[in-house]
Formats: structure tokens, C-alpha cells, sequence
């Protein structure tokens, strides 16, 4: 049944190609209605400022800018994500104490603590890199932790049994047991990361009266409160999707490759 | 060589006692552990405050429970809350309306997916907050603002969560409730409704939790009343004791919601166990 010819497979792709299509010409006509001065976001006008910004470089530094404070706090809330979920996971007297702590901050919004970054850190890149570690810490530590608890307890004890060592135990059993779970727990992390840095960033630009410090989040706000360019918003929407969907790959693309043996 | 009867199992093997749903298991074991660890992290707290000497970047716990004493006697974080709240519901609301019946025609008829399945996936990675600046721009300061970007965060969890589970749907039921002669209205209500509600509830709870942490920064940044607006208001007045207060709020909140959704989900759907998700 599901043998696709030529002319099936065209159908889908007439199919997917439908509504985006409809959608961008209705916005199309809809935009070339309104009188010339108008503000509103026109599909070929949001090409051409596209292309404009590329050509200035300003798009490119700003999401490079943005990128590296997601990569780094990223970075610090994995490692610190990771060495606690596996002392967690692994002895139940750690977790049994920590947990209520954990649990309590979980439920506050990476957003929430925003303020008070920006009492502690000032406008710059720490508080970006502070909002978007702890927006990460979180996915990454249950996941670790639930990583651990589900390793075989044959293949601990078998180890033990041997006479291996905890620390060997620890990284040649316990860790890549839990390595499927850790590394989602990381994807997910990166998707929470990439949109808290651009919420970081819009918000201390909203805040701080445009003396913020850069970032594509940033960028936004200037475009929406300073030069009223909704072309350009729509332009920077668009690399956000495109960036979060780059990452969500590369993520997918390096769970397949370190973990083989889990289609 | 001798076998031991009882082989030492270390640490990292031990079944996990602590209970995974919180809350529900208040034993006086947890209570006792909780108190402790909260009676370390306070003292760590004012031992920080008292290094740190600033009130008003990190003011002392005990500043900071009269605040948000005063707080709830006055009404105001019950007034702030109760307007966020009402707004994420709604938003909840209007999410599960549209959501929910497009999942199940996308996951029911393959013509449909393949129309709408590339617009989600193209508006999927722009995540809510980048949706800010225009939204802005369309609505203004106020309430439509945070609810427009609290229902575009919660659609896709639960589009995708009814998807799978409509997909999910034992073949072999569908094919025996055919056999009997079943009609399409009462196949879909009897066998792919049930079929599918565990999963859309786990799509509902992940909505909840994606919104919640959205309307934050739609607060913060666009409206002039919720939860989020306060935090900011009262740093902008340097009253750090106040902003701390509100930030408990949020999360006792989002916390006392999220209980909510699960036993709303363990009495909707008390055949399906073990349905927490991964995030």
C-alpha cells in the first residue's frame, strides 16, 4: 500500500506546500493594501531587509553574540547539572536532602529570577549567562538523576561482584546506563536555553532603557521601541526559529552517534 | 569460593525511596527531611546575607517572610496571582480548544497532517517570547498581550501529545470495534478518546508548564498588573525583600497548579499509570 510513485510523492509535497504558501501570499495581498507608510510587516519588504541586515553583519554578530551566552551558560549548568544528578542518582541520602530544595526551585520561572540577576549581576552578559544556566540546570539534573535510577542493578552488582571499584563503577557502568537520558536532558536544556537567553535579552533591553548589551533578544526591542521596524522583527523571529532548529539537530545528531546501540 | 548470601549493593543500585510525585507523600519521614533541608538553606541564606551586608541585593530570610507576610495580609499577591492565574487559564483554555481537536484530525486523517503538519513545524522553533516585540505591536500593553503569548506556548505541547496519541490507539481495537458495526461518532468517543487522554493530559500539563514560565516575561514586559509585572515593579523600587516575596508566589503558584493538573489527570484518566513525561 504505502508504495510511493512519482505521482503520490508530488501530491505530498503539493500538500505540505499548501498552507505555507497560502499563508505567506494572503499576507502578501493583505500587506500591499495598506497605504505606503504603513508599519506592518510585508513579505517582500522582510526579504529585503533580510538581506540588508546580512549584508550590514549586525544580524550575524548579534545571534553569534546571543549564541555564545547560551553555549556558556549551558556549559557551566551541564557540568554542575550532571555531577549532581549522578551523586544524587546515586546515593539515596543526597538525593533524600536535596531534593526538596530542588523541587521548590523548580516551579520558578527562569524569567522570575530575572530581577534579581539584575540586582546582583547589573544589565551585561552575566545576568544573561546566570538566566540561562539556571534555565538549563533544571532539565539536565532530573534527567541525569532519572538516568542513573534506571541503570540495570545486575550489571552495578555484576561490576561489584568483580571487584571493581565505585569510581570505575561510576564511569564505565553508571554513566553510560544513564547516557540516553542525560543527553536528552541536555537537548531539552539547549531549547530551554535558547529561549531564555531571548526573553534575558528582551527583557534587560526593555528594562534598562536600551542600555542593555546586545544579543538578538536585544536587537528585537530596539527594532520594536527605538526604530519601529516590524520587517526586521520578523526577520529576527525567523533566525530564532531557524537557530533553535539548527540546535535541536546537531543534539539529535550527537545522541545518534554517542548512542549507537538506541535507534 | 564462597558465595555470600546477601551481596552488598552499593549505593548507586538502591531503588529510589524518595517518593516521585511530591506532595502527595507528606509521611513524617519527608516532613522531618524537608524541615532539615530548609533549615540548612535558610541558615545558608543569612549566613550569605550577613557576608554579603547589602538588604538590598540580598535581603535576610526573616525580611523577607514579613514581606511577604504583609503582602498576603494586604492582598495584594493574592490580587496579582488571582489576574495571572485568570489568564492562564484562559489562555490553557483556548490552547486545549483549538489544540486538541486539530490533533485528533491530524492524527486521524493523513491528508490532514500532511496540509498542517509543515505550518507547525515552521512556527514550532519560534519560541513565544520572541513572538514578544510584535505582539507588542499588535495588542498593545494589557491583558491580551500575555494570554496571545501563554496560548501559542501551550498549543504545540498538547497539538503534538494528542498527535502521538491518537496514534497510539490499539489497531486491534479499532479493528474489533469496526467488526461490531461501531459508528464513526461512537468510535471516536468510546475507543479513541480514551485511547488518546492520557497522553493529551500530559501534552496539558507540559502547556502548563511552558505557559507559566511565558507569561513571567509577557508580564514583566508587556502588562500592567500579574505576578510578573509586580517582580519588576518592586525592583524598580529597590524593595528586594517584596521582589523575593512575589518570586515565592510564582512558584507556590505554579507549583499548587501543577498538583491540580495531576489529580485532575489521575481522575481523568485513572487507567493510565506512569505517564510522566521527561522535561
Amino acid at each position: 500500500m504505502k508504495n510511493m510513485t512519482f505521482d503520490n510523492r508530488t501530491s505530498v509535497l503539493v500538500r505540505n506546500l499548501t498552507l505555507p504558501v497560502l499563508l505567506i501570499v494572503v499576507w502578501h495581498i493583505w500587506a500591499s493594501t495598506l497605504p505606503a507608510g504603513s508599519p506592518a510587516p510585508a513579505p517582500l519588504k522582510v526579504l529585503q531587509t533580510l538581506g540588508d541586515m546580512l549584508g550590514a553583519g549586525s544580524l550575524l554578530s548579534a545571534t553569534l553574540q546571543s549564541l555564545g551566552r547560551v553555549v556558556l551558560g549551558f556549559a557551566v549548568a551541564s557540568v554542575l547539572g550532571i555531577a549532581l544528578g549522578l551523586l544524587m542518582g546515586s546515593s539515596p541520602a543526597v538525593r533524600e536532602n536535596l531534593d526538596p530544595i530542588i523541587e521548590s526551585f523548580r516551579p520558578i520561572a527562569p524569567m522570575a529570577i530575572l530581577p534579581i540577576a539584575i540586582l546582583w549581576l547589573g544589565t551585561g552578559t552575566p545576568t544573561a549567562l546566570a538566566i540561562v544556566a539556571y534555565a538549563s540546570f533544571f532539565p539536565v539534573l532530573i534527567n541525569t538523576v532519572h538516568g542513573v535510577s534506571r541503570v540495570d542493578r545486575k550489571l552495578v552488582l555484576a561490576a561489584h561482584t568483580m571487584g571493581i571499584s565505585r569510581w570505575t563503577i561510576l564511569t564505565r557502568v553508571v554513566l553510560p546506563g544513564a547516557l540516553p537520558s542525560i543527553l536528552l536532558g541536555t537537548r531539552l536544556a539547549m531549547g530551554v536555553a535558547w529561549t531564555a537567553i531571548i526573553a534575558a535579552e528582551l527583557a534587560v533591553g526593555a528594562k534598562s532603557g536600551g542600555g542593555g548589551s546586545g544579543g538578538i533578544g536585544q536587537m528585537m526591542f530596539v527594532f520594536y521601541a527605538y526604530n519601529i521596524d516590524l520587517n526586521a522583527i520578523v526577520v529576527c523571529m525567523a533566525v530564532v526559529g531557524v537557530v533553535a532548529l539548527l540546535i535541536d539537530q546537531l543534539f539529535r545528531l550527537v545522541e545518534k552517534r554517542l548512542i549507537p546501540w538506541r535507534p | 569460593m564462597t558465595i555470600s548470601p546477601r551481596p552488598f549493593v552499593p549505593a548507586s543500585t538502591a531503588p529510589a525511596k524518595v517518593a516521585k510525585g511530591p506532595g502527595l507523600l507528606l509521611t513524617y519521614r519527608t516532613l522531618w527531611v524537608s524541615l532539615r533541608s530548609f533549615t540548612v538553606f535558610f541558615l545558608l541564606w543569612w549566613l550569605l546575607h550577613w557576608w554579603n551586608g547589602n538588604p538590598l541585593q540580598l535581603p535576610s530570610p526573616l525580611k523577607v517572610l514579613e514581606a511577604l507576610w504583609s503582602l498576603l495580609r494586604e492582598g495584594e499577591i493574592a490580587e496579582h496571582a488571582s489576574v495571572s492565574t485568570l489568564r492562564m487559564l484562559l489562555a490553557l483554555s483556548l490552547s486545549i480548544a483549538v489544540a486538541v481537536p486539530l490533533g485528533f484530525l491530524m492524527g486521524l486523517s493523513q491528508h490532514a497532517e500532511q496540509y498542517i503538519d509543515p505550518l507547525v513545524e515552521m512556527l514550532r522553533p519560534i519560541s513565544g517570547i520572541a513572538w514578544l516585540p510584535l505582539a507588542l505591536f499588535i495588542f498593545g500593553v494589557g491583558d491580551l498581550l500575555p494570554v496571545f503569548i501563554m496560548f501559542y506556548v501551550g498549543l504545540f505541547p498538547i497539538l503534538l501529545n494528542t498527535v502521538a496519541g491518537v496514534r497510539q490507539t490499539d489497531a486491534r481495537l479499532l479493528a474489533a470495534a469496526r467488526t461490531m458495526g461501531v459508528g464513526r461518532w461512537p468510535l471516536l468517543v468510546h475507543v479513541l478518546v480514551p485511547s488518546a487522554l492520557p497522553t493529551v493530559m500530559v501534552g496539558i500539563r507540559l502547556a502548563f508548564a511552558a505557559s507559566w514560565a511565558a507569561i513571567v516575561a509577557a508580564e514583566l514586559i508587556g502588562s500592567p498588573s500579574g505576578l510578573g509585572f509586580a517582580i519588576e515593579w518592586y525592583r524598580q523600587m529597590l524593595m528586594t525583600p517584596k521582589v523575593f516575596a512575589f518570586i515565592l508566589a510564582i512558584g507556590v503558584v505554579g507549583y499548587v497548579c501543577d498538583l491540580g493538573l495531576r489529580r485532575l489527570q489521575r481522575r481523568l484518566t485513572p487507567w493510565a499509570e506512569g505517564t510522566g513525561a521527561s522535561s
